[in-house]
C-alpha cells in the first residue's frame, strides 16, 4: 500500500506548484537596462527598427555574447576591444548621422558565453527576445556562431560574424548572416601562390597540422589547392594540439625533403614546432604556420622565428588606404589603418591584433550600411549589405549573393606576414602577400 | 508496480512537468532556452547520482555518455537521414552497450581508482574520436541548416528538442526514484555502505553495479543526442568536455548526494546562480569595472568549498536531518 499523505503536505506542495509556475512565468534572468560599455544614451526599452523623421536621435542596440572566460577570451577579448573603440569613435562623433538629420547612437549589449556551446543559444535567445538588441554580431570562433546562426536565422536577425573563418557555415543558404573573415579554405593558399612565385622549381609540400577542428580544416583545404597547383604533399599528418615534442614527425619531414612545411595550429605549439624545425635544420625554403607568427612574442624563440611566415586576416602593416582603393577602382571607407593602429594603442597600450581589426570592422559595416541606407530598417540594410563592394582599412569587403553561399566572404584576402631582420639585427614584422599590401619583398628560408 | 503508484513520485513529476510546460503554454523562448538547459543537467546529475549517489562510485567521468549519444544520433540523421527520436534512442541504446562492455572491468575498481579510471575513459573517448573519421574525426560533424526542415524548420526544431529534454528529464527522475525505492537501489544502498557485507546479504555487487552504471549512461545518452540536435554541430571537445561532468557532481553534491531531489535542486540552483552571474551588469569599486561573469567559477568554486565543509549531505540531505519528519517526503 502507497503511504499516505498528510493534507499539509498537499497544500504545501500545491503552493509549492504554484509560487514555481509563477516564477517561471516571470523573465528568465532580469535584463540589465545599462549598455555594456558606456554609451551617452543607453538604450533602456526596445529599441525601434524604422528610420524615423529628421533630427531624433534613435539609439540602437548590438548585442553578441564574448569569451569572457575559457579558452577563447584572450582573442574573443581583442575582437572586444577593437568593437568597443569603433563603438567610443562613432560616440565621439556625435552618432551616426543620417540625411535627414536623425542621429542614431549605437549600443553594445554583451553576455558571456564561457567559450562553451551550452549557453549561446539561450544568451542569442535572450539578446533578441528580452533585450530587443536590432543587430547581432556572432560569437568568438565557428563553432559557437554556428550555434549562434541557428537562432538568429530563425528570427530573421542581422547577423555579422567576426572571428568565425568556418567556409561550411556559410554554406547553408543563411539569408541574414554575413561574414567578415577571409574563409578557412583561403588560410594557405595564399601562401602556396607566393610560393610558387618565390621559388617556381618548389614541388613538395609537407603539411603538419594540430587536430583541432579548425586547423583541420584549414589543412584539408591546403591539401586541395596543392594537389590541383601540381604540388606534391609529401607528409599530411595532424598532431595533437598539446604536443610538445615534434621529433617524430620532424623525422618524417627531413625524410621526405619538401621544400615548404605549412600547418600549425596555436601559438604554443606552432611555435614550439618551428623552433624544433630550426634546432634539428631542416633546410625547407618556406615555413608558413598558422595563428603563431602574427605574435609579438613569437620571436621570443630567438633566430628560429627568422623567415617563418603566418597568415593573417590583418595586421597593422598592411597598406590599405584611400589611394590603394582609387587604383582599385573601390570606393573607400572609414578610419585609415594609421588612425586604427594609432587609437588602439593610445587606448589599450598594445598593439591592434587581427581580432581587435575584425571586432571594428564588424561595427563599421553596420555603421556604413546605416549611412547608406539612411535607415536602421534590416531589410535595407541587408539589401545594401548584398551589394557592399569597397576597401576599408580592414581590406576589401564584399559578401556572396549566391543562395547556397549567401553571406560568405568573398572579397577580403588573407595578408601574410614574415619575420625578418633589419640591417641592425633586429626582428621586423613585414608584410610579403599579397602584392598590393606588402611592406617588403619575401624572403626565402635560410639557415644559418 | 507499487512503487510506481507511490504518489512523492507523482508530487515530484508533476512540479518538476509543471515548470516545465510553462513556456510551452506561453511561446516564451527565453524561457524555453533556460529550462531546457536546467532539464539537461538534472538529467546528467540525476544520472550521475545512480551510480555515484546510490552505489558510492564517484564517476568523475559520465559526461563520456552524453558525449556518445550525441555522436550516434548525431552520425546516422547526417549519414542516414535517421529520424531524431530513432536516432536519439539508438544513441541511447549504444552508450548503454558501451557501458555495460566498460562498467564490466572498471567497475571492479574502487574508490579513487574508479573515479580516475573514468577520467581516462572520456579522454580515451575524446581522442579516439577526434582520429575516427567517420565521426568527422577533429573537426566534428555539422548539420546543414535545411536538416529542420523536416521537423517544421529550425524554429520548429528547438521547440521539438524542447519537448525532447522535458521527456527525459522526467523519465530520468521517474528512473532515479523507482531505482531508489526497489529492492534493486536497496541493494545499491547497501553496496555503497560495505560492498562486503552486501555480499554476505546475497546482492551479486558486480551485476548490480553494471546494471546501476547503465541506467547512468542512458539518461545523459539521450540529454546527448538532443543537445546536440539542437546546437548542429558536434565536435570532440565539446561532447567529452570533463568540467561538464564535474559540474553534474557539484550539482549532485550540492543539492543531496544519494537523494532523488538533490540532484533536481543542486542543478536548478547552479545553474541559475551561474546563468544570473554571467547575466549580471559589470559593477564598479574604486574605478575598477568587476565583471561577476568572471568571477562565477571562482563562487561556484567557494560554494561548493562551503558545502563540503559545512553541510556535506547537500541541501535536501541537509533538510532531512535537521527536520527528521521530512525523510518521509524527501527522497
Amino acid at each position: 500500500m502507497s503511504p499516505r499523505i498528510p493534507r499539509s503536505l498537499w497544500i504545501a506542495a500545491l503552493l509549492t506548484l504554484a509560487v514555481v509556475i509563477l516564477a517561471a512565468c516571470a523573465p528568465a534572468a532580469a535584463p540589465t537596462s545599462a549598455p555594456a560599455t558606456a554609451a551617452p544614451q543607453p538604450s533602456t526599452g526596445p529599441a525601434p527598427t524604422t528610420a524615423s523623421t529628421g533630427g531624433q536621435t534613435k539609439n540602437i542596440i548590438i548585442g553578441f555574447t564574448a569569451s569572457q572566460t575559457g579558452s577563447n577570451n584572450v582573442e574573443s577579448g581583442k575582437q572586444l576591444q577593437g568593437l568597443q573603440l569603433w563603438l567610443s569613435d562613432v560616440t565621439k562623433a556625435g552618432g551616426i548621422k543620417l540625411k535627414d538629420g536623425t542621429v542614431v547612437m549605437p549600443s553594445l549589449k554583451f553576455y558571456d558565453d564561457e567559450s562553451k556551446a551550452d549557453r549561446v543559444q539561450a544568451l542569442y535567445t535572450q539578446l533578441i527576445n528580452q533585450d530587443k538588441v536590432d543587430f547581432l554580431i556572432s560569437p568568438y570562433s565557428s563553432g559557437l556562431a554556428k550555434s549562434a546562426a541557428i537562432i538568429s536565422e530563425q528570427y530573421g536577425k542581422l547577423m555579422i560574424t567576426t572571428g568565425a573563418a568556418d567556409d561550411a557555415t556559410m554554406e547553408q543558404g543563411f539569408k541574414n548572416t554575413y561574414q567578415l573573415y577571409t574563409p578557412a579554405s583561403q588560410y594557405l593558399s595564399g601562401a602556396i601562390d607566393l610560393l610558387g612565385k618565390l621559388s617556381p622549381s618548389a614541388k613538395k609540400i609537407a603539411i603538419v597540422y594540430s587536430k583541432d577542428a579548425f586547423s583541420t580544416t584549414v589543412a584539408q583545404f591546403a591539401n586541395t589547392y596543392a594537389t590541383s597547383h601540381g604540388y606534391s604533399v609529401v607528409v599530411n599528418e595532424g598532431y595533437d594540439p598539446s604536443t610538445t615534442d615534434f621529433s617524430s614527425f620532424i623525422n618524417k619531414i627531413a625524410a621526405a625533403s619538401p621544400d615548404a612545411i605549412m600547418g600549425g595550429g596555436h601559438f604554443a605549439d606552432g611555435s614550439t614546432f618551428a623552433k624544433q624545425l630550426f634546432d634539428k635544420k631542416i633546410p625547407a625554403q618556406m615555413l608558413v604556420l598558422l595563428v603563431a607568427p602574427p605574435a609579438p612574442t613569437f620571436t621570443q624563440i630567438g633566430d628560429g622565428a627568422q623567415y617563418v611566415i603566418g597568415p593573417s586576416q590583418w595586421e597593422p602593416q598592411v597598406t590599405y588606404s584611400a589611394d590603394a582603393a582609387k587604383a582599385a577602382n573601390l570606393p573607400w571607407y572609414g578610419i585609415s589603418v594609421t588612425d586604427f593602429t594609432a587609437e588602439f594603442k593610445a587606448k589599450y597600450n598594445a598593439d591592434p591584433s587581427y581580432h581587435a581589426a575584425g571586432g571594428y570592422m564588424a561595427g563599421l559595416l553596420l555603421q556604413k550600411a546605416i549611412e547608406d541606407t539612411n535607415s536602421i530598417d534590416p531589410t535595407a540594410i541587408k539589401a545594401d549589405l548584398d551589394k557592399l563592394d569597397l576597401l576599408t582599412f580592414y581590406g576589401h569587403i564584399k559578401f556572396s549573393t549566391d543562395a547556397k553561399t549567401h553571406g560568405k566572404q568573398i572579397g577580403h584576402e588573407m595578408v601574410y606576414m614574415q619575420w625578418q631582420k633589419d640591417a641592425s639585427g633586429n626582428f621586423v614584422k613585414q608584410i610579403v602577400w599579397p602584392l598590393t599590401a606588402k611592406t617588403a619583398d619575401a624572403q626565402l628560408r635560410k639557415l644559418p | 508496480m507499487k512503487n510506481l503508484l507511490n504518489p512523492y513520485l507523482w508530487i515530484i513529476l508533476l512540479v518538476v512537468g509543471g515548470i516545465s510546460v510553462v513556456p510551452i503554454l506561453t511561446g516564451d523562448a527565453s524561457m524555453r532556452e533556460d529550462l531546457f538547459l536546467i532539464l539537461m543537467l538534472v538529467v546528467l546529475a540525476s544520472s550521475v547520482n545512480i551510480i555515484t549517489g546510490y552505489t558510492g562510485y564517484v564517476s568523475f567521468g559520465n559526461i563520456v555518455f552524453f558525449g556518445l549519444g550525441g555522436y550516434f544520433a548525431f552520425y546516422l540523421m547526417q549519414n542516414f537521414e535517421t529520424n531524431f527520436v530513432l536516432a536519439a534512442l539508438v544513441g541511447g541504446v549504444g552508450a548503454s552497450i558501451v557501458a555495460v562492455l566498460i562498467g564490466i572491468p572498471v567497475l571492479r575498481l574502487r574508490g579513487a581508482y574508479f573515479a580516475l579510471a573514468t577520467i581516462g575513459i572520456n579522454e580515451a573517448m575524446r581522442t579516439f574520436v577526434a582520429n575516427f573519421d567517420p565521426f568527422g574525426g577533429s573537426v566534428g560533424m555539422f548539420f546543414n541548416y535545411s536538416v529542420y526542415n523536416a521537423y517544421g524548420g529550425a524554429k520548429n526544431a528547438l521547440w521539438f528538442a524542447y519537448d525532447g529534454i522535458v521527456v527525459v528529464a522526467l523519465a530520468t527522475i521517474a528512473a532515479s526514484f523507482l531505482i531508489k525505492k526497489s529492492k534493486f537501489g536497496l541493494g545499491l544502498l547497501a553496496i555503497r555502505e560495505d560492498q562486503d557485507a552486501a555480499k554476505v546479504l546475497g546482492i551479486d555487487p558486480a551485476r548490480a553495479k553494471v546494471i546501476a552504471y547503465t541506467f547512468s549512461a542512458f539518461f545523459p545518452a539521450l540529454a546527448g543526442a538532443l543537445f546536440f540536435f539542437k546546437n548542429g554541430i558536434i565536435e570532440p571537445d565539446v561532447a567529452f568536455d570533463l568540467l561538464r561532468s564535474i559540474e553534474a557532481l557539484v550539482m549532485v553534491m550540492l543539492g543531496g548526494y544519494g537523494t532523488v531531489v538533490g540532484p533536481i535542486v543542486g542543478a536548478t540552483v547552479y545553474e541559475r546562480i551561474t546563468a544570473l552571474l554571467i547575466t549580471a551588469p559589470s559593477i564598479t569599486v574604486l574605478g575598477v569595472s568587476l565583471g561577476f561573469s568572471q568571477l562565477h567559477l571562482a563562487i561556484a568554486g567557494f560554494l561548493l568549498l562551503l558545502i563540503v565543509l559545512f553541510v556535506t549531505a547537500g541541501f535536501v540531505g541537509w533538510l532531512r536531518q535537521r527536520f527528521p519528519r521530512t525523510r518521509r517526503y524527501l527522497e
